[in-house]
């Protein structure tokens, strides 16, 4: 079984219960990414609110922070902790969202714009969760600092270490506090920019979920806020390390990881997670049936397929063909799904039409509507008595060849693609005594609209009406999630069961233009109902409230201090500046003439710590730059035990073989969690505090 | 030869020259049609050309449908359920044709033009008033 038929099974079982626990409109399986809009909203109302009475300099941001939480808890408090909760719902939204379009295979071929453009989203999220955390400057914002510093640091982008500005208290400044606010606020925008991006070719994209849903999320993060309120940890305090502190493990797993298995396992992580995630929808196998076409010769420019393509796939366009018509259509194929949806709203899609190899306004290559016409008629030739059934079955929704007996099915890409005189013709030819529609579960078809637009057009609702004329107890509309055979087998059960009772067609004559009569819902009964929404909110809300601050993440025992090294050092050059000999400045071009030569290549930095006699660190620095001229730089934390210690530092920077150039003995007594610094500066060893 | 069952007449048109364009292809295939019933057409024959007059008048109403609604035609409510009501009904005409594997081609005929030309005269002539009247 592949990785994704894998990934399914879950999707499959979560599809047959959410069938059964929500009315098909609520169904947030169907609308996750309209809970994604609806979270960013919240985070993005709360945060305004938040903004008004935050602090922006890094002295006062800690203390804002604690007044909006305590001294208005009802509002700014419910506000802080709806904003942080609401964040980290997003990022369960987009885990299951991405595994879900992975696990129904809607990134490949044509649809790869969705995916592609949904990879940036997350990590704008996550920038937008990071610089969150770091504005609060409490412990937690302090480690957040420290290790992001180390994770960037561990990059070669930044010539002089980010960590440098977090050594320790007195190296902390505003503007790079400052430059975090700025972060905060510019990747939401940007993010909003790339979710707007992210459905701009989908066609009445649905980026708000149903009231009642929406209204149940926002309950629960309310009640889950009230709850279990956001707070922050004790004022970030650099010449101290935290012991311990709470993570928020949606936005902050990855540091973790970086603790025990370092920067670079975490980068290269992220590199190959990011890498597969973008290639996905090229990798094999390829599918991508061929686009709709349009024959001109049958297209007169009504503009149904136009209005009804869930792509954007189809534009109007001036007439290309001399005839008198205004416009036609005109298929985009590299943004076509290959859905048909725009097949079964062709007016000239109609099977009474006479030539044997009659053709459509518009038609997918691969299931052309002669060749069904014909399938059709050769099903309906193996079918006798009073129920027999033509099934229409999408390839997406729950299979339906359990049909068997009395029953044919025929395949579509989605039912959607039915055009409605094919019913008409079906039961007005007596082909068969019934027509089944089984498509995806209902408000989630594969294709977006293919469910909706053939309820509206069997209800007279929508361009093409289904004729006022079919009995509509003979139309049959069964959805059903790929999961939920059980409904499918049920409501084809009942279809064949009431067709025999029916009273004969009769010619001529008028119905109500109604919609298809539907099935009955195999859901719970109602407790079990309120039940189900009551564990499935309140996991959610105990996982999201528990895994924001728990477990927290251990940086140093009781009794451990930590120890930063410190130095940015030009070390001497490799060669002394010496005379040139004659011969030497003839090479010169005669404007670089001089009578010195200095090579610019420097030594690099070796730098030791010992503690009692005991090497605690040591390590060879090169030089930057490109000549290997620029300084060499050492960053180093070590955690060691606290109390009295014999340190010793040392450092050599030319090319003696043995012996330092610059060596200081320390007798140091460490209190637990302190930050003690040593730092090389000006050409000797510096301590802090 | 058999005389036209339609005449194309001026007040036919309505003034947009697609819609214009399409009613005298209409007329066109109708007197066809027409021409074939009175020499004693194959019942397939005649059931397969009303199917194909059933799918141009069809695509012709989405048309007209379009340009009303992109010209926020007042009475276009009333003008697309006329639409839908003759679209029950020719398909009821095949039926017929079909079911009783017969046909008298003096009343199909005259069928056909009731049918085709009520509409003309009534709800078609509406909308060019309309048009005509709004510059
Ligand atoms: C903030 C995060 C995100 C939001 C708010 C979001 C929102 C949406 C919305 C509203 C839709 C359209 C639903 C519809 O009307 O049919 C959608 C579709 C989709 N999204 Fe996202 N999305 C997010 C992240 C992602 C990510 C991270 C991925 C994958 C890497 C992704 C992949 C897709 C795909 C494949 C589709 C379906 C495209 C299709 O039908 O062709 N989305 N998303
Ligand atoms: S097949 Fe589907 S995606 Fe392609 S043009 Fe038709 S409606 Fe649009
Ligand atoms: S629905 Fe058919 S006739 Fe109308 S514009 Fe599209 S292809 Fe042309
Ligand atoms: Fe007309
Ligand atoms: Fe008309």
């Amino acid at each position: 079984m592949s990785l994704r038929g894998l990934l399914r099974v879950p999707f499959d079982g979560l599809d047959r219960f959410c069938a059964r626990a929500f009315p098909p409109a609520w169904n947030p399986m169907a609308q996750l990414g309209a809970i994604g809009w609806f979270l960013f909203w919240i985070v993005t109302v709360s945060g305004i609110y938040l903004y008004v009475f935050f602090d922006t300099g890094v002295a006062g941001t800690w203390r804002s922070i604690e007044a909006i939480t305590h001294d208005q808890w009802w509002a700014g408090g419910v506000m802080r902790s709806l904003h942080r909760y609401a964040s980290d719902a997003m990022v369960v939204m987009v885990l299951v969202h991405l595994s879900r379009e992975w696990a129904m295979d809607r990134m490949r071929g044509n649809h790869w714009f969705a995916w592609a453009t949904g990879v940036p989203l997350i990590l704008f999220i996550y920038v937008c969760g990071i610089t969150g955390y770091w504005l609060v400057w409490d412990a937690r914002a302090q480690y957040v600092a420290v290790a992001s510093a180390q994770l960037l640091d561990a990059l070669p982008i930044f010539g002089e270490p980010i960590g440098r500005n977090f050594l320790d208290q007195a190296s902390v400044s505003d503007r790079f506090f400052t430059l975090m606010v700025y972060l905060h606020i510019a990747a939401p925008l940007l993010m909003l920019l790339f979710m707007w991006i992210h459905i701009a070719r989908h066609a009445r994209a649905k980026v708000a979920p149903a009231r009642g849903l929406g209204a149940v999320i926002l309950l629960t993060l309310t009640a889950l806020s009230l709850a279990w309120p956001a707070l922050s940890e004790p004022p970030a305090d650099l010449d101290r390390m935290p012991e311990a502190v709470p993570l928020d493990w949606f936005y902050l797993g990855a540091y973790p990881v970086m603790e025990k298995w370092g920067a670079a396992a975490v980068w290269l992580g992220l590199a190959g997670l990011f890498a597969l995630l973008w290639l996905l929808p090229w990798l094999p196998p390829r599918r991508t049936p061929p686009a709709a076409k349009v024959d001109l010769g049958n297209c007169n420019g009504c503009a149904r397929c136009f209005a009804d393509c869930p792509f954007g796939a189809i534009s109007l366009a001036p007439r290309s063909d001399g005839r008198s018509y205004e416009q036609e259509a005109v298929v985009h194929p590299e943004q076509c799904m290959a859905c048909g949806i725009c097949v079964g709203s062709c007016p000239t899609a109609t099977p009474m039409r006479s030539a044997p190899d009659f053709v459509a306004g518009i038609e997918l290559p691969d299931r052309l509507l002669a060749a069904l016409r014909r399938e059709v008629q050769a099903a309906a030739s193996g079918l006798a008595g009073d129920d027999r059934v033509i099934v229409f079955a999408c390839e997406h929704g729950a299979a339906a060849d359990a049909a068997g007996g009395n029953a044919a099915r025929i395949a579509l890409p989605c039912v959607g693609m039915l055009p409605p005189p094919f019913m008409d013709w079906i039961l007005s030819r007596g082909l068969a005594d019934g027509v089944m529609l089984a498509g995806c579960a209902a408000g989630d078809c594969h294709f977006r609209l293919g469910d909706r637009w053939t309820a509206e057009r069997i209800a007279g609702q929508r361009d093409p009406w289904l004729r006022e004329r079919v009995p509509r107890e003979r139309i049959g509309v069964s959805w059903a999630a790929r999961g939920d055979r059980g409904q499918r087998e049920a409501d084809l059960a009942a279809f064949r069961a009431r067709l025999p009772a029916l009273p004969a067609m009769a010619r001529g004559e008028k119905r109500e233009r109604a919609p298809a009569r539907p099935f009955a819902r195999r859901a719970w009964p109602k407790p079990l109902q309120w039940g189900a929404w009551a564990g499935v909110f309140g996991a959610l809300a105990f996982g999201t409230g528990a895994l924001a601050s728990w477990p927290d993440l251990r940086l140093l025992q009781p009794d451990e201090a930590v120890i930063s090294l410190s130095l940015r050092h030009a070390a001497h050059t490799r060669v002394e500046c010496q005379p040139l000999t004659p011969e030497e400045l003839m090479k010169l071009k005669p404007n670089m003439r001089r009578q010195v030569g200095c090579p610019r290549q420097r030594w690099p930095v070796y730098v030791e710590l010992l503690r009692d006699g005991f090497v605690l660190y040591q390590g060879q620095h090169q030089p930057a730059g490109l000549w290997n001229d620029g300084p060499s730089t050492v960053l180093e934390r070590i955690v060691v035990p606290a109390g009295r210690q014999a340190l010793t530092v040392r450092l050599r920077d030319s090319g003696r073989e043995q012996g330092f150039d610059h060596e200081r003995r320390i007798e140091a007594d460490l209190a637990p969690a302190q930050n003690f610094v040593i730092e090389f500066r000006g050409g000797q060893w510096s301590l802090r505090p | 030869m058999e005389p036209a069952l339609i005449e194309w007449r001026e007040d036919f048109r309505i003034g947009l020259p697609e819609v214009d364009q399409e009613h005298r292809e209409l007329i066109d295939a109708i007197n066809r049609l027409h021409r074939e019933l009175v020499v004693g057409a194959s019942i397939g024959r005649v059931t397969g050309a009303l199917g194909d007059i059933h799918a141009a008048i069809s695509s012709h109403f989405a048309l007209e449908e379009k340009d009303m609604q992109a010209l926020h035609y007042a009475e276009f409510e009333a003008h697309k359920r006329e639409h839908e009501r003759l679209l029950d009904e020719i398909l009821d005409i095949i039926d017929d044709v079909t079911a009783s594997g017969s046909y008298d081609p003096q009343v199909l005929s005259s069928r056909l033009a009731d049918w085709f030309t009520g509409h003309f005269r009534t709800f078609d002539a509406r909308l060019h008033r309309w048009l005509a009247a709004r510059h």
